[in-house]
């Protein structure tokens, strides 16, 4: 009987290793928090971060996941590095206390709360978003995911696009309402390598 | 309607000039005329950020700081007898604020540099807020010191790709030239005392500072605005006409007020072309 449960036992162990939750770290250079915002009622101008960081958690048979994004406000880029007639960028512009305050609030974060699942993979993250020293609860729907098996050098890598809804006054960010649309769209483009 | 109360030049011009001409014109008798400086900056807020102290940031502080130094320049003007101690101390109280203002900003500096950039924050507020004091007495020398600032300040933070404090200064110089035009109607000088001066020197320090620290004004312009007040204590004779010597200190006002801007410019652009 020993021997039988021992067996079981040995039998088991590999599927619990497997379940266990497998941590990935967020890869800067393929993860962009990107947003779109409303310009006059007339057309959407996308900006992004380029510089983030953070970590990912996922645990498929308990179907529990997590995630901790970490933005620096200093890298916004809309797109617009050009002075041409100006004094100043638009970009310049988004990093004052107008805006992001990237002085004042050098990092906004990103961490999930509730992930819920459908099937295998994280279908809506629910979390709270942390931006000029306000923190709301978002929710993120995630319109794909997948993870690539580790091969050669390669490790496993997971990733996916998560797109959600913010006002940005509920941050206190309320400069240029409404010619500037209060309501911004979020599109994160994510990408994170296995530990 | 609406669309209107959302121009920026209605919010930061139009509007403060409205509200301190009616609220100076109102209160022209009183000594309470100069809170039209305080009026107008709360209208222009009002219109734009709204009032929210959560999180207090450091420019939510500048606005809490200018109301709260208004109040104060009342109260210290009430005093039965306003000692000559005021000005040195409300001076010296201006330097002791203003590091606190941008305390979360300076907190995230290397400790020397930290102290260096505090050092040089109370420093400037408290020579600014001195320099506008030392006018208190002159409601015209005030009018012209307060266009001149709120105009330089404003133009060079917008220059520095801040419209917020664009918009504080065009709040602040639209008050300052509406309490002109009250003086001019009534044909006299409405004393601004602490009510205006330290609300209005230490509020341009704080823009200035912030122009610097949360956007993209480079520090070594800030005594620059400093020409403002010294040049409208330039000679201009209480007996001329009150509106030729009140264009005589305006005109020296905005020749200052020039200097800073064109630095701010040539810095933004690289060149003055």
């Amino acid at each position: 009987m020993t021997k039988r449960l021992f067996a079981l036992l040995l039998a088991i162990v590999p599927f619990a290793a497997i379940a266990a939750p497998e941590t990935y770290t967020i890869d800067p250079y393929h993860t962009f928090p990107n947003f779109t915002v409303d310009h006059l009622g007339i057309s959407t101008i996308y900006g992004r971060f380029n510089k983030n960081s953070g970590k990912v958690t996922i645990d498929r048979a308990a179907k529990t996941a997590s995630i901790e994004l970490n933005i620096e406000t200093a890298s916004v880029d809309t797109g617009d590095v050009e002075k041409g007639g100006r004094a100043r960028t638009r970009d310049e512009h988004l990093r004052t206390a107008d805006f992001f305050n990237a002085a004042e609030f050098p990092r906004m974060t990103f961490k999930s709360t509730k992930v819920a699942f459908s099937g295998d993979n994280p279908s809506v993250i629910e979390g709270d978003l942390t931006m000029v020293g306000v923190t709301k609860p978002v929710s993120l729907t995630v319109d794909r995911f997948k993870c690539n098996p580790a091969s050669g050098n390669n490790k496993e890598r997971c990733g996916g696009n998560a797109t959600g809804k913010i006002k940005r006054s509920d941050f206190g960010m309320k400069f240029g309402i409404p010619n500037l649309s209060d309501e911004v769209t979020l599109l994160i483009m994510l990408e994170a390598v296995k530990d | 309607m609406q669309q209107l109360l959302e121009h920026p030049a209605v919010q930061g011009g139009v509007l403060p000039l409205i509200v301190a001409l009616i609220f100076g014109a109102v209160f022209a008798r009183t000594r309470y005329a100069w809170l039209a400086l305080a009026v107008a900056f709360a209208t222009m807020i009002a219109l734009t950020v709204g009032f929210s102290f959560s999180p207090l940031t450091a420019s939510r502080k500048v606005t809490l700081v200018l109301l709260a130094a208004a109040l104060v320049g009342v109260v210290v003007d009430s005093w039965p007898s306003t000692a000559r101690g005021f000005a040195p101390a409300l001076a010296i109280a201006a330097g002791i604020v203003a590091p606190w203002v941008f305390l979360s900003i300076l907190a995230q500096r290397e400790a020397t540099a930290g102290y260096v950039a505090a050092a040089g924050i109370a420093a400037f507020a408290l020579v600014m807020t001195y320099a506008v004091m030392r006018l208190r007495s002159d409601g015209q020398r005030v009018g012209a010191a307060g266009l001149g600032l709120g105009l330089g300040v404003g133009i060079a933070a917008v220059l520095s790709a801040s419209i917020g404090f664009l918009l504080s200064g065009v709040a602040l110089a639209a008050a300052c030239g509406a309490m002109l035009l009250v003086q001019l109607a009534f044909s006299r000088n409405i004393v601004p005392g602490f009510t205006a001066t330290l609300p209005l020197g230490l509020g341009v320090a704080l823009f200035a500072i912030g122009s610097v620290l949360l956007a993209e004004l480079k520090w070594y312009f800030l005594p620059l605005f400093l020409l403002i007040p010294a040049a409208v204590a330039l000679p201009a004779p209480g007996n001329l006409p009150r509106i030729v010597r009140a264009a005589i200190l305006a005109g020296y006002a905005c020749v200052a007020a020039a200097i800073p801007i064109l630095a701010a410019w040539y810095a933004a652009r690289g060149s003055l072309s």
